[in-house]
């Protein structure tokens, strides 16, 4: 059965169960699954293949050296994939796809306005992963944590409003025990945060350990839109006031 | 729903179950076979305010109890259909009714399916939930899938009895309640008595006084052994097929199924079904040896918790051991959750079951002498109070 | 206990008079069936047709040829992927929710704004067919909601209220419900292993009682003499597998090939269903 699907091409577009080819060909990507060794689709949409990047090995020996091992462990198992990257196929609604390509944006756009109505025309909701940089708005905040709405997962809007909190200890790497949160966030900034845990029942965890993650966006407390001036400052260029935060390294555009 | 509430096992602890469930042949946790019900008690009678009543107690601390109560109704007169004019006075209409009951000997009894309410009552679990709307579902369903045992309940034209079969369950429900609350109102059904009755036709009904003159709703004569349904629970792991799964048994079934059968004294005009009289020369041949007519009412597929359990961590791809060290490995990890099966790593099933599987399931609950049979028996024994 | 605070119709039932139309023909008998026993009736089905939700789908079984009997007319609805509320427990999986609720009119009996237990029954029979068929753990701590609308139940006018069991018509009812939750499904974006698609199939007794039973696909009750068993499945093409089976009836244990063959033209009756499924969905992102 395999040597006869591994001939054919995938298809262009997939209904969920669609066999899109054996697992020894493609990696899975979103939007697929696995079963018996062969990759179907679980999504309605466009069939996208995704090949490797190509120097994924240098990449991989970059950040820095190596955690030291504090811990007995069993000799790393044989790498579970083929040292070969296999094209990773994916299945998405088009829309995903030239969001991702600002160039395309505008005619998309009109094709979304022109299709009119139909629920599918909308783009794929997403959740946030751990691991995703999201953006949020501080909602309130205590001395142990700062409760936010995470609005932005990665490049898309959500849909809906997702709760999160940024606990005492997940503020920065370092100085721990001397972070108050009220010297970091107050109410109304907007924060770049990484997620870390799915969380509890009701919150996603977020982080702000890294220097480009932190405060973007303050408003002083006379109303003003603040400049950051140094790592865990902001200015009203009005009054100039000094407010605290966790700033967060601004990013080149 | 009760099905469905969080057992907590550990995906480990749920693969190792998995895993001793699916050997041949399967070992269970608390060393029974794969046929074996759990050890029960069994009382009928218990509440004298009843027409009839049961109790049944489930070795691990699940009990319920049923009460039966029986009211006279006037049946609703549906136009079109042999009308009864009760304004007049019921003189013409004698005549025609006794002609109906004895031309023949063809019943003209009518049941309808509202003549029996069911209430299922669960503690922990709201009125409105809806496990508790399925199970009573599926039990009036099994009641009623015959059409038969309506017309029990028929007392003339213009009155029926009404029967409340009321299921309490009285502890909190520790594994599946539902062969529980079946085999408890099969023991209710079976004790229930309905009064004499003393009038004829179609006029007023009105009752013998004496209790111990009642008929059981189910006569316990020789002749027939018609009974009430039964529903069993009945699950599948592998090629393995497993009754009375406990609580932590269903958590990690790859399909289970609720299955209602009962025993009828004589195939009925509704049941014809062999293709030719050898055929049901067969059958006729084949009955005497269990003494019973069993037959099919319901089946349904009960939503296996297993869907709901957490996967487990291969050690191949887990960042916090096997795979320590590489950060690929942990980006892995998270990404590509879309892995193949690992032995000993749960995982919680996806899609439905196998069609043969579930022809197998049901073939092992139906089959002659088996544990519809043995289940049978042993409700037999026990003493109508 | 009679109400007594409203104002009440008299005790007992009058009789309204019955006047012979001998102007209308009688076209058919009512008691036969339009079709060979091994066709399903034709349906409609189209996706995306509420935009405020995040997948939709509506479905239309033909109406069969007797006029005044009315087809199957499903609305579904799917909300989400959304959090779950502050109270629920934390859950790895999406939390499915399903809902069915026949329109207050759609039936010959006048239905209630509340959920009555059959509907219930009814939607809890739709997530054990749903739940097999999503792959719930892509999305963690969310919920969703299948909100499916009964606008037009599948109930001959011409019979009288009492005939005939509705259970029969609850199976034709889920099975739709089924078929048209998938399409939405897909619609909304939600992962699913493969569509899945409902099918109802009876054992019938057509000439009298003590003809041979037939088993046939897609029954409509006001159709045939009697309706012995019925089973509903919702069927994985793919994957040959059966998330859902509702058999309800009175069959001898003693004939196993019954029962089989009723479920193999279940499975017959989804596989009809999920060609149509197929080919709107494939309609939809064209």
């Amino acid at each position: 059965m395999t040597t006869t699907t591994t001939t054919t091409a995938p298809p262009t577009l997939a209904v969920p169960g669609q066999l899109l080819g054996p697992a020894s060909r493609y990696q899975p990507g979103p939007g697929t699954h696995l079963h018996n060794a062969n990759l179907y689709a679980s999504l309605l949409g466009h069939v996208h293949i995704t090949q490797p990047a190509q120097q994924p090995q240098q990449r991989q020996r970059a950040p820095g050296p190596a955690k030291r091992l504090t811990k007995i462990t069993p000799a790393p198992a044989p790498a579970p994939t083929p040292p070969a990257e296999l094209p990773t196929i994916s299945v998405a609604v088009a829309e995903v796809r030239s969001s991702r390509v600002p160039a395309a944006g505008a005619g998309a756009g009109a094709a979304v306005a022109s299709g009119g109505g139909g629920g599918e025309r909308k783009k794929r909701e997403v959740l946030p992963e751990v691991g995703n940089v999201v953006l949020c708005r501080v909602v309130r905040i205590t001395p142990r944590q700062a409760v936010v709405a995470i609005l932005v997962c990665g490049d898309s809007v959500l849909e809906a409003e997702w709760q999160g909190l940024i606990r005492v200890q997940d503020v920065r790497a370092t100085e721990k025990d001397r972070v108050r949160i009220y010297e970091s966030f107050r109410p109304g900034d907007v924060v770049r945060a990484e997620v870390i845990s799915l969380g509890d029942q009701a919150n996603y965890y977020l982080s702000t350990t890294r220097n480009e993650l932190g405060v973007v966006l303050a408003v002083s407390e006379a109303g003003n839109t603040m400049q950051p001036v140094s790592w865990k400052e902001f200015r009203d260029p009005e009054t100039g006031a000094m407010e605290l935060r966790k700033v967060a390294q601004p990013q080149p555009q | 729903m009760a099905s469905s509430q969080h057992v907590l096992l550990s995906p480990a602890e749920l693969a190792y179950l998995h895993a001793s469930l699916s050997l041949a042949p399967p070992i269970r946790l608390d060393g029974r076979s794969p046929t074996q019900f759990r050890p029960l008690v069994a009382e009928t009678g218990i509440l004298p305010g009843t027409n009839g009543s049961a109790r049944i107690c489930f070795a691990d601390g699940t009990e319920a109890i049923v009460g039966v109560k029986a009211e006279v109704e006037r049946t609703a007169q549906r136009p079109g259909e042999d009308t009864v004019f009760f304004e007049e006075g019921g003189v013409g209409t004698d005549d025609a009714d006794e002609e109906g009951e004895t031309r023949d000997g063809v019943d003209k009894r009518k049941g309808d399916a509202s003549w029996v309410e069911m209430t299922v009552e669960i503690p922990g679990l709201r009125d409105d939930d809806s496990g508790t709307a399925f199970l009573s579902a599926m039990l009036s369903e099994a009641l009623l899938a015959d059409g038969e045992f309506a017309k029990r309940l028929w007392i003339n034209r213009r009155f029926h009895w009404k029967l409340y079969l009321d299921i309490i369950l009285i502890s909190p429900p520790l594994s599946y309640p539902l062969p529980l609350l079946s085999l408890t109102s099969h023991l209710a059904l079976l004790s229930t008595r309905l009064p004499r009755l003393k009038s004829e036709g179609d006029e007023d009904p009105f009752f013998d006084d004496d209790w111990a003159a009642a008929p059981h709703l189910y006569p316990r004569t020789a002749a027939t052994t018609t009974r009430p349904p039964i529903t069993l629970l009945v699950m599948a792991v592998g090629n393995n097929i497993i009754f009375d799964p406990s609580k932590e048994e269903l958590t990690v079934a790859d399909v289970a199924l609720a299955v209602s059968v009962t025993s009828a004294t004589s195939p009925s005009t509704l049941s014809k079904p062999h293709t030719t009289d050898a055929e049901a020369a067969a059958a006729a041949e084949t009955d005497p040896e269990s003494g019973r007519n069993l037959r099919l009412l319901s089946i349904r597929t009960i939503d296996p918790p297993s869907r709901l359990t957490p996967p487990g961590v291969a050690n191949a791809v887990n960042a916090a051991y096997g795979a320590a060290g590489t950060q690929k490995a942990t980006l892995e990890a998270q990404t590509a959750a879309e892995t193949e099966a690992v032995e000993g790593v749960w995982k919680a099933p996806r899609g439905g079951a196998k069609r043969a599987v579930l022809g197998a399931l049901v073939q092992k609950v139906l089959e002659r002498g088996g544990v519809v049979d043995e289940v049978l028996d042993a409700l037999e024994a026990v003493e109508l109070g | 206990m009679a109400d007594r605070r409203r104002i009440n119709g008299p005790a007992g039932a009058t009789i309204p008079p019955v006047f012979d139309d001998v102007s209308t023909p009688k076209l058919k008998s009512p008691k036969t069936r339009s079709r060979p026993p091994n066709t399903t009736r034709k349906m409609y089905l189209k996706t995306g047709v509420t935009p405020s939700a995040s997948g939709s789908a509506y479905l239309e079984i033909e109406t069969s040829a007797t006029p005044g009997v009315s087809g199957l007319k499903l609305s579904c609805s799917v909300h989400g992927p959304r959090s779950l509320p502050r109270s629920a427990p934390f859950s790895p999986h999406i939390v499915l929710s399903t809902h069915v609720k026949y329109a207050p009119f759609a039936t010959k009996q006048r239905r209630g704004y509340l959920r009555d237990p059959s509907e219930r029954d009814l939607g809890i029979h739709l997530e054990a067919a749903l739940r097999g068929a999503i792959i719930a753990d892509r999305w963690p701590k969310s919920g969703v909601d299948i909100i499916i609308s009964i606008v037009e139940g599948d109930q001959d006018r011409e019979t009288s209220l009492l005939q005939g069991d509705e259970v029969w018509d609850m199976m034709n009812a889920l099975g739709g419900c089924i078929t048209v939750a998938a399409a939405a499904l897909a619609d909304a974006g939600i992962d699913c292993v493969d569509t899945v698609a409902g099918g109802v199939a009876a054992l019938v007794q057509d000439a009298g009682e003590d003809s041979i039973p037939t088993v046939v696909v897609d029954p409509i009750p006001s159709e045939h003499e009697k309706i012995l068993a019925a089973c509903c499945i919702a069927y994985l093409p793919t994957r040959d597998e059966v998330t859902n089976l509702w058999f309800r009836g009175d069959l001898p244990t003693s004939d196993i090939d019954l029962y089989t063959s009723l479920v193999e033209k279940g499975i017959q009756a989804s596989k009809n269903a999920n060609r149509v499924l197929v080919g709107c969905l494939a309609e939809t992102i064209e």
